[in-house]
Protein backbone atom coordinates (compact mmCIF):
# COMPACT_ATOMS: atom_id res chain seq x y z
CA UNK A 1 0.00 0.00 0.00
CA UNK A 2 2.80 2.34 0.82
CA UNK A 3 4.28 1.72 -2.55
CA UNK A 4 1.02 2.61 -4.23
CA UNK A 5 0.97 5.73 -2.10
CA UNK A 6 4.34 6.64 -3.53
CA UNK A 7 3.05 5.99 -7.03
CA UNK A 8 0.17 8.31 -6.38
CA UNK A 9 2.46 11.00 -5.13
CA UNK A 10 4.76 10.59 -8.09
CA UNK A 11 1.87 10.74 -10.53
CA UNK A 12 0.43 13.77 -8.79
CA UNK A 13 3.81 15.42 -8.81
CA UNK A 14 4.25 14.73 -12.50
CA UNK A 15 0.82 16.02 -13.32
CA UNK A 16 1.35 19.18 -11.32
CA UNK A 17 4.68 19.70 -13.01
CA UNK A 18 3.09 19.07 -16.41
CA UNK A 19 0.38 21.58 -15.71
CA UNK A 20 2.88 24.17 -14.55
CA UNK A 21 4.73 23.79 -17.82
CA UNK A 22 1.48 24.07 -19.75
CA UNK A 23 0.60 27.23 -17.88
CA UNK A 24 3.96 28.82 -18.64
CA UNK A 25 3.79 27.77 -22.29
CA UNK A 26 0.30 29.22 -22.49
CA UNK A 27 1.62 32.59 -21.36
CA UNK A 28 4.50 32.34 -23.82
CA UNK A 29 2.13 31.45 -26.65
CA UNK A 30 -0.08 34.41 -25.85
CA UNK A 31 2.86 36.76 -25.77
CA UNK A 32 4.22 35.44 -29.04
CA UNK A 33 0.89 35.67 -30.82
CA UNK A 34 0.35 39.21 -29.58
CA UNK A 35 3.74 40.05 -31.05
CA UNK A 36 2.83 38.48 -34.39
CA UNK A 37 -0.50 40.27 -34.50
CA UNK A 38 0.90 43.66 -33.67
CA UNK A 39 4.10 43.51 -35.65
CA UNK A 40 3.18 45.53 -38.69
CA UNK A 41 6.49 46.74 -40.01
CA UNK A 42 8.78 45.14 -42.49
CA UNK A 43 7.26 43.16 -45.31
CA UNK A 44 3.89 43.02 -43.66
CA UNK A 45 2.19 45.35 -46.21
CA UNK A 46 3.12 42.84 -48.89
CA UNK A 47 1.33 40.15 -46.95
CA UNK A 48 -1.66 42.38 -46.46
CA UNK A 49 -1.74 42.97 -50.19
CA UNK A 50 -1.82 39.28 -50.91
CA UNK A 51 -5.14 39.32 -49.07
CA UNK A 52 -4.17 36.23 -47.20
CA UNK A 53 -4.85 36.88 -43.57
CA UNK A 54 -4.60 33.31 -42.36
CA UNK A 55 -1.56 33.98 -40.27
CA UNK A 56 -3.55 36.70 -38.53
CA UNK A 57 -6.41 34.34 -37.76
CA UNK A 58 -4.01 31.69 -36.50
CA UNK A 59 -2.31 34.22 -34.24
CA UNK A 60 -5.59 35.49 -32.81
CA UNK A 61 -6.66 31.95 -31.99
CA UNK A 62 -3.24 31.47 -30.43
CA UNK A 63 -3.76 34.38 -28.05
CA UNK A 64 -6.97 32.95 -26.66
CA UNK A 65 -5.67 29.42 -26.57
CA UNK A 66 -2.67 30.60 -24.58
CA UNK A 67 -4.86 32.26 -22.00
CA UNK A 68 -7.13 29.24 -21.83
CA UNK A 69 -4.16 26.95 -21.33
CA UNK A 70 -2.96 29.08 -18.45
CA UNK A 71 -6.36 29.08 -16.74
CA UNK A 72 -6.92 25.39 -17.31
CA UNK A 73 -3.50 24.50 -15.98
CA UNK A 74 -4.40 26.15 -12.69
CA UNK A 75 -7.66 24.21 -12.67
CA UNK A 76 -5.74 21.06 -13.38
CA UNK A 77 -3.31 21.61 -10.53
CA UNK A 78 -6.17 22.16 -8.10
CA UNK A 79 -7.99 19.10 -9.41
CA UNK A 80 -4.96 16.86 -9.12
CA UNK A 81 -4.04 17.99 -5.64
CA UNK A 82 -7.60 17.63 -4.37
CA UNK A 83 -8.14 14.41 -6.37
CA UNK A 84 -11.56 15.66 -7.35
CA UNK A 85 -13.21 13.70 -10.11
CA UNK A 86 -15.55 16.48 -11.15
CA UNK A 87 -12.85 19.09 -11.43
CA UNK A 88 -10.63 16.79 -13.40
CA UNK A 89 -13.43 15.80 -15.74
CA UNK A 90 -14.19 19.44 -16.44
CA UNK A 91 -10.49 20.03 -16.89
CA UNK A 92 -10.12 17.19 -19.39
CA UNK A 93 -13.10 18.22 -21.47
CA UNK A 94 -12.11 21.89 -21.61
CA UNK A 95 -8.55 20.93 -22.43
CA UNK A 96 -9.76 18.83 -25.34
CA UNK A 97 -11.68 21.78 -26.71
CA UNK A 98 -8.61 23.98 -26.35
CA UNK A 99 -6.53 21.27 -28.00
CA UNK A 100 -8.87 21.29 -30.98
CA UNK A 101 -8.62 25.06 -31.38
CA UNK A 102 -4.87 25.10 -31.11
CA UNK A 103 -4.71 22.28 -33.63
CA UNK A 104 -6.70 24.42 -36.05
CA UNK A 105 -4.37 27.35 -35.44
CA UNK A 106 -1.23 25.30 -36.08
CA UNK A 107 -2.52 23.76 -39.26
CA UNK A 108 -3.69 27.14 -40.55
CA UNK A 109 -0.32 28.71 -39.85
CA UNK A 110 1.54 25.86 -41.55
CA UNK A 111 -0.72 25.97 -44.60
CA UNK A 112 -0.35 29.71 -44.84
CA UNK A 113 3.39 29.42 -44.80
CA UNK A 114 3.21 27.00 -47.72
CA UNK A 115 1.24 29.47 -49.74
CA UNK A 116 3.88 32.20 -49.55
CA UNK A 117 5.88 31.11 -52.55
CA UNK A 118 8.22 33.38 -54.49
CA UNK A 119 5.75 33.25 -57.37
CA UNK A 120 3.06 34.82 -55.24
CA UNK A 121 5.21 37.82 -54.42
CA UNK A 122 6.53 38.00 -57.97
CA UNK A 123 3.09 38.24 -59.45
CA UNK A 124 2.03 40.84 -56.91
CA UNK A 125 5.16 42.91 -57.52
CA UNK A 126 4.78 42.82 -61.30
CA UNK A 127 1.14 43.79 -61.15
CA UNK A 128 1.32 46.48 -58.51
CA UNK A 129 4.76 48.04 -58.27
CA UNK A 130 4.73 51.60 -59.61
CA UNK A 131 1.24 51.14 -60.87
CA UNK A 132 0.22 54.74 -61.19
CA UNK A 133 -3.38 54.41 -60.15
CA UNK A 134 -4.20 57.19 -57.70
CA UNK A 135 -7.37 55.49 -56.51
CA UNK A 136 -5.87 52.35 -55.15
CA UNK A 137 -4.01 53.19 -52.00
CA UNK A 138 -2.86 49.65 -51.48
CA UNK A 139 -0.76 49.82 -54.66
CA UNK A 140 1.10 52.80 -53.26
CA UNK A 141 1.72 50.76 -50.13
CA UNK A 142 3.15 47.97 -52.22
CA UNK A 143 5.38 50.39 -54.13
CA UNK A 144 6.63 52.06 -50.98
CA UNK A 145 7.26 48.73 -49.30
CA UNK A 146 9.21 47.40 -52.25
CA UNK A 147 11.27 50.59 -52.54
CA UNK A 148 12.13 50.42 -48.86
CA UNK A 149 12.86 46.69 -49.11
CA UNK A 150 15.16 47.10 -52.11
CA UNK A 151 16.98 50.04 -50.60
CA UNK A 152 17.54 48.54 -47.20
CA UNK A 153 18.44 45.03 -48.23
CA UNK A 154 20.36 45.94 -51.40
CA UNK A 155 18.29 43.58 -53.48
CA UNK A 156 16.19 43.77 -56.63
CA UNK A 157 12.95 42.06 -57.56
CA UNK A 158 11.95 38.72 -56.11
CA UNK A 159 14.46 36.48 -57.85
CA UNK A 160 16.73 39.19 -59.24
CA UNK A 161 16.73 42.09 -61.75
CA UNK A 162 15.89 39.62 -64.50
CA UNK A 163 12.32 39.54 -63.16
CA UNK A 164 11.82 42.91 -64.79
CA UNK A 165 13.12 41.60 -68.09
CA UNK A 166 11.42 38.22 -68.12
CA UNK A 167 7.93 39.51 -67.44
CA UNK A 168 5.74 42.38 -68.47
CA UNK A 169 4.79 44.57 -65.55
CA UNK A 170 2.90 47.70 -64.56
CA UNK A 171 6.29 49.29 -64.12
CA UNK A 172 7.22 48.49 -67.72
CA UNK A 173 4.09 50.26 -69.00
CA UNK A 174 5.30 53.60 -67.69
CA UNK A 175 9.06 53.19 -67.89
CA UNK A 176 10.80 52.30 -71.13
CA UNK A 177 13.01 49.29 -71.22
CA UNK A 178 16.01 51.17 -72.59
CA UNK A 179 15.99 53.79 -69.82
CA UNK A 180 14.84 51.50 -67.03
CA UNK A 181 15.77 47.89 -67.59
CA UNK A 182 15.00 47.61 -63.87
CA UNK A 183 13.84 50.18 -61.33
CA UNK A 184 16.25 52.82 -60.09
CA UNK A 185 16.00 51.34 -56.62
CA UNK A 186 17.92 48.35 -57.93
CA UNK A 187 20.93 50.58 -58.50
CA UNK A 188 23.58 51.14 -55.88
CA UNK A 189 22.60 54.50 -54.44
CA UNK A 190 24.69 57.18 -52.85
CA UNK A 191 23.83 59.09 -49.71
CA UNK A 192 21.46 61.40 -51.57
CA UNK A 193 19.54 58.52 -53.06
CA UNK A 194 20.67 58.80 -56.66
CA UNK A 195 22.52 56.06 -58.51
CA UNK A 196 26.28 56.05 -58.12
CA UNK A 197 26.74 55.20 -61.80
CA UNK A 198 23.57 55.25 -63.83
CA UNK A 199 25.09 53.81 -66.99
CA UNK A 200 26.75 51.07 -65.01
CA UNK A 201 23.43 50.29 -63.40
CA UNK A 202 21.61 50.17 -66.72
CA UNK A 203 24.25 47.93 -68.21
CA UNK A 204 24.24 45.70 -65.19
CA UNK A 205 27.88 46.08 -64.20
CA UNK A 206 28.42 44.34 -60.92
CA UNK A 207 29.03 46.83 -58.16
CA UNK A 208 26.61 49.37 -59.54
CA UNK A 209 23.40 47.41 -59.23
CA UNK A 210 21.86 44.93 -56.80
CA UNK A 211 21.99 41.50 -58.30
CA UNK A 212 20.24 39.37 -55.66
CA UNK A 213 16.55 38.90 -55.25
CA UNK A 214 14.60 40.10 -52.24
CA UNK A 215 12.76 36.88 -51.56
CA UNK A 216 15.06 35.93 -48.70
CA UNK A 217 14.54 39.29 -47.07
CA UNK A 218 10.78 38.84 -47.27
CA UNK A 219 10.48 35.23 -46.34
CA UNK A 220 12.85 35.45 -43.40
CA UNK A 221 10.68 37.46 -41.00
CA UNK A 222 7.46 35.96 -42.31
CA UNK A 223 8.74 32.45 -41.81
CA UNK A 224 9.91 33.31 -38.33
CA UNK A 225 6.42 34.43 -37.38
CA UNK A 226 4.71 31.48 -38.96
CA UNK A 227 7.02 28.85 -37.59
CA UNK A 228 6.73 30.45 -34.19
CA UNK A 229 2.99 30.06 -34.18
CA UNK A 230 2.82 26.69 -35.91
CA UNK A 231 5.68 24.73 -34.40
CA UNK A 232 5.59 26.16 -30.93
CA UNK A 233 1.90 25.38 -30.83
CA UNK A 234 2.68 21.87 -32.02
CA UNK A 235 5.22 21.38 -29.24
CA UNK A 236 2.75 22.60 -26.64
CA UNK A 237 0.14 20.23 -27.96
CA UNK A 238 2.44 17.24 -27.75
CA UNK A 239 3.23 18.06 -24.16
CA UNK A 240 -0.45 18.63 -23.41
CA UNK A 241 -1.25 15.25 -24.92
CA UNK A 242 1.04 13.54 -22.44
CA UNK A 243 -0.34 15.48 -19.49
CA UNK A 244 -3.92 14.73 -20.53
CA UNK A 245 -3.21 11.03 -20.85
CA UNK A 246 -1.68 11.07 -17.40
CA UNK A 247 -4.67 12.96 -16.04
CA UNK A 248 -7.10 10.47 -17.58
CA UNK A 249 -5.18 7.64 -16.00
CA UNK A 250 -5.14 9.45 -12.68
CA UNK A 251 -8.85 10.20 -12.95
CA UNK A 252 -9.79 6.62 -13.58
CA UNK A 253 -8.00 5.61 -10.45
CA UNK A 254 -9.62 8.04 -8.08
CA UNK A 255 -12.13 6.63 -5.67
CA UNK A 256 -15.28 8.59 -5.35
CA UNK B 1 44.97 40.60 -98.03
CA UNK B 2 43.89 43.73 -99.90
CA UNK B 3 46.26 46.65 -99.38
CA UNK B 4 46.47 49.89 -101.18
CA UNK B 5 43.22 49.29 -103.06
CA UNK B 6 41.49 49.93 -99.82
CA UNK B 7 42.42 53.59 -99.72
CA UNK B 8 40.70 54.53 -102.91
CA UNK B 9 41.40 57.85 -104.66
CA UNK B 10 38.47 60.16 -104.13
CA UNK B 11 37.88 60.65 -107.85
CA UNK B 12 36.96 57.02 -108.47
CA UNK B 13 33.24 56.18 -108.34
CA UNK B 14 32.67 54.46 -104.96
CA UNK B 15 30.60 51.62 -106.32
CA UNK B 16 33.44 50.12 -108.27
CA UNK B 17 35.77 49.67 -105.32
CA UNK B 18 34.62 47.21 -102.67
CA UNK B 19 35.42 48.08 -99.09
CA UNK B 20 38.09 46.05 -97.35
CA UNK B 21 36.87 43.18 -95.30
CA UNK B 22 38.45 43.57 -91.89
CA UNK B 23 38.84 40.32 -90.03
CA UNK B 24 36.50 41.08 -87.18
CA UNK B 25 33.11 39.72 -86.33
CA UNK B 26 31.08 41.93 -84.03
CA UNK B 27 29.58 40.03 -81.15
CA UNK B 28 27.71 40.51 -77.93
CA UNK B 29 30.11 41.44 -75.21
CA UNK B 30 31.76 38.71 -73.23
CA UNK B 31 31.72 40.82 -70.06
CA UNK B 32 29.50 39.57 -67.25
CA UNK B 33 26.78 42.17 -67.49
CA UNK B 34 23.21 41.68 -66.42
CA UNK B 35 21.95 43.77 -69.29
CA UNK B 36 23.82 42.14 -72.19
CA UNK B 37 20.47 41.84 -73.89
CA UNK B 38 17.29 43.42 -72.72
CA UNK B 39 13.96 43.74 -74.47
CA UNK B 40 15.11 46.64 -76.64
CA UNK B 41 18.88 47.01 -76.24
CA UNK B 42 21.97 44.91 -76.55
CA UNK B 43 25.61 45.40 -75.75
CA UNK B 44 28.51 44.87 -78.20
CA UNK B 45 32.21 44.86 -77.64
CA UNK B 46 33.85 47.93 -79.07
CA UNK B 47 35.90 47.26 -82.22
CA UNK B 48 39.28 48.00 -80.66
CA UNK B 49 42.43 47.49 -82.72
CA UNK B 50 40.31 46.61 -85.74
CA UNK B 51 40.42 49.67 -87.95
CA UNK B 52 44.04 50.59 -87.28
CA UNK B 53 44.82 51.29 -90.91
CA UNK B 54 41.97 53.68 -91.40
CA UNK B 55 42.81 56.43 -89.02
CA UNK B 56 40.90 59.10 -90.92
CA UNK B 57 37.71 57.09 -91.31
CA UNK B 58 34.48 57.45 -89.38
CA UNK B 59 33.27 54.14 -87.99
CA UNK B 60 29.54 53.51 -88.22
CA UNK B 61 27.46 50.71 -86.84
CA UNK B 62 24.99 49.15 -89.25
CA UNK B 63 22.02 47.38 -87.67
CA UNK B 64 19.73 45.24 -89.78
CA UNK B 65 17.18 42.54 -89.34
CA UNK B 66 18.66 39.12 -89.84
CA UNK B 67 16.73 38.51 -93.02
CA UNK B 68 17.69 41.83 -94.57
CA UNK B 69 21.35 41.85 -93.64
CA UNK B 70 22.89 40.62 -96.83
CA UNK B 71 20.79 42.96 -98.92
CA UNK B 72 22.50 45.98 -97.36
CA UNK B 73 24.42 48.13 -99.78
CA UNK B 74 27.58 49.69 -98.35
CA UNK B 75 27.13 52.78 -100.41
CA UNK B 76 23.95 53.73 -98.65
CA UNK B 77 24.68 57.02 -96.98
CA UNK B 78 24.15 57.48 -93.28
CA UNK B 79 21.67 60.06 -92.11
CA UNK B 80 19.48 59.71 -95.17
CA UNK B 81 15.94 58.52 -95.42
CA UNK B 82 17.15 55.12 -96.54
CA UNK B 83 19.07 54.55 -93.34
CA UNK B 84 17.06 56.55 -90.81
CA UNK B 85 16.49 54.85 -87.50
CA UNK B 86 12.99 56.23 -87.13
CA UNK B 87 11.86 54.39 -90.28
CA UNK B 88 13.28 51.06 -89.18
CA UNK B 89 12.30 48.22 -89.74
CA UNK B 90 9.77 49.20 -92.31
CA UNK B 91 10.44 50.63 -94.89
CA UNK B 92 14.07 50.98 -93.88
CA UNK B 93 15.73 47.58 -93.62
CA UNK B 94 18.98 48.65 -92.03
CA UNK B 95 19.99 51.79 -90.20
CA UNK B 96 23.31 53.33 -89.36
CA UNK B 97 24.21 54.84 -86.05
CA UNK B 98 26.90 55.29 -83.40
CA UNK B 99 29.32 57.15 -85.63
CA UNK B 100 32.69 57.83 -84.06
CA UNK B 101 36.23 58.48 -85.18
CA UNK B 102 38.97 56.06 -84.46
CA UNK B 103 40.03 58.15 -81.45
CA UNK B 104 37.08 56.72 -79.60
CA UNK B 105 38.42 53.22 -79.98
CA UNK B 106 42.04 53.59 -78.87
CA UNK B 107 44.27 50.62 -79.30
CA UNK B 108 45.34 48.73 -77.24
CA UNK B 109 42.45 48.39 -74.89
CA UNK B 110 43.46 49.14 -71.30
CA UNK B 111 43.22 46.02 -69.17
CA UNK B 112 40.37 46.04 -66.72
CA UNK B 113 38.30 48.59 -68.61
CA UNK B 114 34.87 47.66 -69.77
CA UNK B 115 34.73 48.79 -73.39
CA UNK B 116 31.28 48.22 -74.72
CA UNK B 117 28.70 49.80 -76.94
CA UNK B 118 25.09 49.81 -75.85
CA UNK B 119 22.86 49.69 -78.89
CA UNK B 120 19.48 51.20 -78.16
CA UNK B 121 20.34 53.51 -75.31
CA UNK B 122 19.16 56.84 -76.72
CA UNK B 123 15.50 57.26 -76.02
CA UNK B 124 15.27 61.02 -76.42
CA UNK B 125 15.62 60.98 -80.21
CA UNK B 126 13.73 57.79 -80.93
CA UNK B 127 10.80 59.68 -82.46
CA UNK B 128 12.80 62.66 -83.72
CA UNK B 129 12.96 62.50 -87.50
CA UNK B 130 15.64 65.21 -87.55
CA UNK B 131 18.02 62.74 -85.94
CA UNK B 132 18.14 59.83 -88.36
CA UNK B 133 21.34 58.50 -86.85
CA UNK B 134 19.76 58.09 -83.45
CA UNK B 135 20.86 55.09 -81.41
CA UNK B 136 17.29 54.39 -80.47
CA UNK B 137 15.77 51.36 -78.73
CA UNK B 138 15.15 48.45 -81.03
CA UNK B 139 11.55 47.90 -81.95
CA UNK B 140 11.32 44.17 -81.50
CA UNK B 141 13.10 41.07 -80.34
CA UNK B 142 14.85 40.63 -83.69
CA UNK B 143 16.93 38.67 -84.54
CA UNK B 144 19.32 41.39 -85.69
CA UNK B 145 22.70 41.43 -87.31
CA UNK B 146 25.25 44.22 -87.00
CA UNK B 147 28.49 45.18 -88.64
CA UNK B 148 30.91 48.05 -88.48
CA UNK B 149 31.49 50.15 -91.55
CA UNK B 150 34.34 52.64 -91.96
CA UNK B 151 33.56 55.59 -94.21
CA UNK B 152 35.93 58.24 -95.44
CA UNK B 153 33.68 61.05 -96.48
CA UNK B 154 30.94 59.05 -98.09
CA UNK B 155 33.18 56.29 -99.39
CA UNK B 156 33.13 52.95 -97.61
CA UNK B 157 36.69 51.88 -97.06
CA UNK B 158 36.44 48.99 -94.67
CA UNK B 159 33.83 46.78 -93.12
CA UNK B 160 33.70 43.91 -90.69
CA UNK B 161 31.81 40.69 -91.10
CA UNK B 162 28.18 40.58 -90.17
CA UNK B 163 27.67 39.37 -86.63
CA UNK B 164 25.78 36.24 -85.71
CA UNK B 165 22.04 36.82 -85.28
CA UNK B 166 21.30 38.59 -82.01
CA UNK B 167 17.94 37.90 -80.42
CA UNK B 168 16.63 40.13 -77.68
CA UNK B 169 14.65 39.11 -74.65
CA UNK B 170 10.90 38.77 -74.76
CA UNK B 171 8.80 39.48 -71.73
CA UNK B 172 6.11 37.02 -70.73
CA UNK B 173 2.84 38.08 -69.25
CA UNK B 174 2.61 37.88 -65.47
CA UNK B 175 -0.51 35.80 -65.90
CA UNK B 176 1.73 32.96 -66.89
CA UNK B 177 3.06 32.77 -63.34
CA UNK B 178 1.36 29.86 -61.63
CA UNK B 179 -0.42 30.96 -58.48
CA UNK B 180 -2.05 27.70 -57.47
CA UNK B 181 -0.25 26.24 -54.55
CA UNK B 182 2.36 23.71 -55.44
CA UNK B 183 1.20 21.20 -52.92
CA UNK B 184 1.81 21.02 -49.24
CA UNK B 185 5.13 20.88 -47.55
CA UNK B 186 6.24 17.94 -45.47
CA UNK B 187 6.03 20.02 -42.32
CA UNK B 188 2.40 20.86 -42.76
CA UNK B 189 1.48 17.27 -43.52
CA UNK B 190 3.41 16.09 -40.47
CA UNK B 191 1.69 18.59 -38.19
CA UNK B 192 -1.74 17.69 -39.49
CA UNK B 193 -1.26 13.95 -39.27
CA UNK B 194 0.36 13.84 -35.89
CA UNK B 195 -2.08 16.25 -34.30
CA UNK B 196 -5.06 14.38 -35.71
CA UNK B 197 -3.77 11.11 -34.31
CA UNK B 198 -3.10 12.64 -30.91
CA UNK B 199 -6.53 14.20 -30.82
CA UNK B 200 -8.16 10.92 -31.78
CA UNK B 201 -6.31 9.10 -29.01
CA UNK B 202 -7.43 11.70 -26.48
CA UNK B 203 -11.03 11.43 -27.60
CA UNK B 204 -10.85 7.67 -27.34
CA UNK B 205 -9.40 8.03 -23.87
CA UNK B 206 -12.20 10.35 -22.86
CA UNK B 207 -14.81 7.95 -24.15
CA UNK B 208 -13.16 5.08 -22.31
CA UNK B 209 -13.13 7.14 -19.14
CA UNK B 210 -16.81 7.95 -19.33
CA UNK B 211 -17.79 4.40 -20.28
CA UNK B 212 -15.95 2.91 -17.35
CA UNK B 213 -17.10 5.61 -14.95
CA UNK B 214 -17.44 4.30 -11.53
CA UNK B 215 -16.46 0.72 -12.30
CA UNK B 216 -13.25 -0.40 -10.73
CA UNK B 217 -13.14 -3.42 -12.92
CA UNK B 218 -9.82 -2.33 -14.36
CA UNK B 219 -8.24 -3.56 -11.19
CA UNK B 220 -5.72 -0.78 -11.15
CA UNK B 221 -4.60 0.31 -7.80
CA UNK B 222 -7.16 2.65 -6.47
CA UNK B 223 -6.05 5.38 -4.22
CA UNK B 224 -8.17 7.42 -1.98
CA UNK B 225 -8.00 10.95 -0.92
CA UNK B 226 -5.35 12.18 1.34
CA UNK B 227 -7.28 11.33 4.46
CA UNK B 228 -6.31 7.86 5.44
CA UNK B 229 -8.86 5.23 6.27
CA UNK B 230 -8.80 4.02 9.76
CA UNK B 231 -9.16 0.32 10.15
CA UNK B 232 -10.62 -1.01 13.24
CA UNK B 233 -8.72 -3.81 14.73
CA UNK B 234 -10.67 -6.13 16.77
CA UNK B 235 -9.08 -7.56 19.81
CA UNK B 236 -10.75 -10.61 21.11
CA UNK B 237 -10.68 -9.17 24.50
CA UNK B 238 -11.11 -5.45 23.96
CA UNK B 239 -12.91 -3.29 21.48
CA UNK B 240 -11.02 -0.15 20.67
CA UNK B 241 -10.02 1.96 17.70
CA UNK B 242 -6.59 1.83 16.43
CA UNK B 243 -5.63 4.31 13.82
CA UNK B 244 -2.80 2.08 12.94
CA UNK B 245 -3.38 0.92 9.48
CA UNK B 246 -2.78 3.46 6.86
CA UNK B 247 -2.94 2.71 3.24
Amino acid sequence: MAKSDDCVHILQGLLVFGNVVIGLCGIALTAECIYVVSNSDGPYPLLKATENRDIHAAAWIGIFVGLALFALSILGIIGVVRASRTLLLVYIILMLITFAFEMASCITAATHQDSLTPDLFLKQMLERYQKSDPNKNSDNEVTKTWDELMRQNHCCGVNGPSDWQDYMSAFRLTHSDADYPWPRMCCVLDAQGSPVNLDGCKLGVSGYYNSNGCYDAISGPVNAHTWGVAWFGFAILCWTFCVLLGTMFYWSGIEY
Amino acid sequence: RGCSEGSAPSTAPPRLLPADKVRHKPALTQEKLEGVTTASTFVLDQPRCVFNNYSTAVIWLVVALDKDAYAFNNSAGPGTNETAFQRFPDPVHAYMTLNVTLNSYPCPKPAGDITVLRVGSETSCAQDETRPTCNGPLPGPGPYRVKFLALEGSVPVAETYWSAPITLRTAKSPNSIPTTSSGHSAGMIAITTILSILFAILLAGLVAMLVFWGSDSCGSSTFGKQESVSVRRYNTHHVYDQPAARL
